[in-house]
């Protein structure tokens, strides 16, 4: 892609946030989302960004931060220094590299980090980042605890800094325009949204020889991480949470070690139910040997439905008008007519394929944008208001539901978060 | 093409809607689940008041009979054919239906055949020995039996009984919409008339037809439900190949049992025994090719 052209993707992408967030419900719903795109361009005074944990995520964060206009990364830090070798080609000659993210905050010049650590590293690298007067971007989630998850937004809040979680499809024109068409109500009331996230491998990384295996596979092993709920489900529960504008109530859910016997000890196959007030339900499963579902969300509407992975929207199909029922009523009325029989037989209830119509406006990668929101939220002092509560509650909604499968019952909303 | 086909029963042709003043008080529906699809009775005028459920009572007694979806006299008659039987047929309903679809052979050409398997192309009803004095059936090599479309037929067959001996005189029973049964002329007198739809577009018809205590079966290789998993393949006896030529057969009978048998014979029958067992009158096959104006067979 030639700049120009990606400056045009890029101007499109832009106007189509700005066309699915407009409005003073959207407004209400989504108050990062135009601030985000409207971010302007900062010429020689780009955010100053470090960069923690130089992994293959992190790696794709330094690549989307290249195509902000007001972002930029002044510092690498990994403990891990084929990381860092991969890491260099993407930033500026002569950026500094650091083992020590400690070293790195000491050294002084950036304005934020971004933390791209395994999951029970996040809590501690935002405390020392925040202490050391920046302001913080993480990968979800936000951290291996529900009270480390309370404590780095408190820490944010006495350190009067911004905390920012990677919540990438908050600023996604399909999902932006997904949920001002769920406003509009046109699909009906939503009472319950099938989410899922099936993979068929073993989400296993290969170990290089001068590391171990807890190291690279760290989403495998419950020290470091709560598995698919923290990893992938964080993204799905934070769509829930939004499109039914609430929090859960409770969360009931089994998860088992069932098809990768390898010494992991994260679940390979989880199904939760997450209840919403007026008896709503988000419906979660994930699991990693059989991929024909993939990554969805089925926003169900008593008149439609949403899959915004596919981006799609469908009407629900009006009942038939039975024949013989209407028949009975001409009678009644006096009325005879031919009566237009269905023909071959009639098959009750089977998966309706109507192939319903494009929510559209997909194709460009959102994670530069919410960067862009960061940097303006960086630069005014100002978080993107809505952006952390939504984290927060996706991470304690991930957490509570690995508490819930762990237990083997329900577990409730806590009473004592903190306040965003 | 667009017909019109008058109603049985000496071709009385009852296109005048009769302004019949039946009394209406005691109409009813009925509408529940058997023989894998949507059953609906509805009925009108006198009868005794429990006639929808005794008709319902009678499909139900059918569906137990002839399922092979679940253990049933058919599945048990199915374990004994498969080890080469021969098999004493102790239940009264399937062994009626076994008559019936013994009496029907020459009626359909030997089309209608409940005993073909796309697995053992040898397999059919010829290869049976049915005993009806002595109520088994004996076969020289495996077989299995599904009796399909027939028994659906067959059980309103069975309902429209029940209802007469209730004192009913007007109702019109459906099986899904493919198969349709009634008793007595239109509640406000007349035919019951129907189109039956194209079923490459359901908006258009492919053709009318009026009924006085007949009984109507369709059967296509088009259209909704037709791939549905639990949907039999069409196979003509001798070969394990599906029909799958696009077409549509309309067939009206005293008996819906002999309609159903008809109607599925004309489907897999080859030129030949079509050309034979088409009337164009009451029983009607279509050829369907995509894009193509409706053509009855002919």
């Amino acid at each position: 892609m030639t700049d120009k052209t990606f400056d045009l993707t890029r101007r499109t992408f832009l106007d189509r946030v700005l066309m699915a967030s407009a409005g003073s419900v959207m407004a209400t719903a989504t108050p990062w989302a135009a601030i985000a795109a409207g971010a302007e361009t900062a010429g020689a005074g780009k955010v100053r960004l470090g960069v923690i944990g130089t992994g293959d995520r992190g790696r794709a964060l330094i690549q989307n931060i290249a195509k902000t206009r007001n972002c930029m990364v002044a510092a690498l830090c990994d403990n891990y220094a084929p990381h860092l070798a991969k890491a260099r080609q993407w930033v500026a000659a002569g950026t500094p590299e650091f083992s020590d993210h400690r070293k790195m905050l000491d050294a002084r010049g950036l304005d934020a980090v971004v933390i791209a650590t395994p999951l029970h590293r996040h809590a501690q690298h935002t405390f020392d980042a925040m202490d050391a007067g920046l302001h913080v971007w993480c990968e979800k989630a936000m951290a291996r605890t529900v009270s480390d998850c309370g404590a780095m937004v408190q820490r944010a809040r006495e350190r009067g800094k911004v905390l920012q979680i990677g919540h990438q499809r908050m600023f996604h024109p399909t999902y932006l325009n997904a949920l001002r068409r769920v406003k509009a109500g046109e699909i009906g009331t939503v009472t319950q949204i099938r989410a899922s996230w099936h993979r068929n491998n073993a989400w296993r990384r290969p170990v290089p020889a001068d590391s171990d295996d807890r190291r690279i596979n760290w989403r495998l092993y419950r020290e470091s991480s709560a598995g698919l709920m923290t990893e992938l489900a964080t993204h799905q529960l934070q769509v829930g949470n939004w499109f039914l504008d609430a929090v859960p109530t409770r969360v009931i859910g089994s998860g088992s070690i069932c098809f990768w016997k390898d010494g992991r000890e994260v679940y390979d196959h989880v199904a939760l139910i997450y209840e919403y007030a007026g008896g709503r339900k988000l419906i979660y499963t994930s699991l990693l040997n059989n991929a024909r579902y993939g990554c969805e969300e089925q926003i169900q509407g008593s008149k439609g439905t949403i899959e915004p992975e596919l981006g799609r929207i469908y009407q629900e199909v009006p009942p038939r008008a039975l024949a013989l029922q209407r028949m009975q009523a001409d009678v009644k009325r006096g009325h005879k007519r031919t009566i237009p029989i269905g023909g071959a037989t009639w098959f009750p209830e089977l998966p309706v394929t109507t192939p319903g119509e494009s929510l559209g406006w997909g194709e460009y990668d959102e994670t530069m944008l919410q960067f862009e929101g960061f940097g303006e939220a960086v630069r005014s002092g100002k978080p993107l208001p809505g952006l952390l509560q939504q984290a927060y509650h996706a991470s304690v909604a991930s957490l509570l539901g690995e508490q819930a499968m762990d237990r083997g019952e329900a577990v409730t909303w806590p009473t004592s978060l903190v306040t965003v | 093409m667009v017909g019109r086909l008058p109603a049985g029963l000496g071709g009385q042709g009852l296109t005048r809607a009769a302004a019949s003043t039946r009394a209406l008080a005691a109409t009813g529906e009925l509408c529940f689940p058997a023989m894998g699809t949507r059953i609906e009775l509805h009925r009108f005028g006198d009868g005794a008041p429990d006639a929808l459920t005794l008709a319902q009572r009678a499909i139900e007694q059918v569906d137990d009979a002839l399922t092979i979806h679940r253990p049933s006299p058919a599945t048990a008659l199915n374990e004994v054919l498969r080890g080469g039987g021969p098999a004493k047929i102790d239940d009264p309903i399937l062994f009626d239906a076994l008559v019936q679809i013994d009496d029907a052979r020459a009626t359909t050409e030997g089309l209608f055949d409940p005993a073909v398997d796309r697995r053992l192309v040898t397999s059919g009803w010829p290869q049976l020995r049915f005993d009806r004095h002595a109520a088994t059936l004996a076969c020289d090599a495996p077989v299995a039996l599904d009796f399909g479309g027939f028994g659906k037929g067959y059980a309103l067959d069975r309902a429209i009984l029940a209802l007469r001996e209730a004192g009913v005189e007007c109702a019109l029973l459906s099986a899904g919409e493919s198969s349709i049964a009634v008793i007595g002329a239109h509640p406000l007198g007349g035919a019951w008339s129907f189109t039956v739809p194209d079923p490459r577009n359901g908006a258009d018809a492919l053709v009318e037809v009026e009924l006085i205590d007949e009984a109507l079966s369709i059967s296509s290789t088009l259209g909704v439900g037709v791939a549905a998993p639990e949907r039999a393949a069409m196979l003509r006896p001798g070969r394990k190949e599906a029909i799958v030529a696009p077409r549509t057969a309309v067939v009206v009978d005293r008996s819906g049992a002999i309609a159903e048998m008809l109607s599925t014979a004309l489907i897999v029958a080859d030129d030949a025994a079509a050309r034979r067992l088409h009337d164009g009158v009451r029983r009607m096959l279509f050829d369907l090719a995509p894009a193509a104006p409706i053509r009855m067979f002919a």
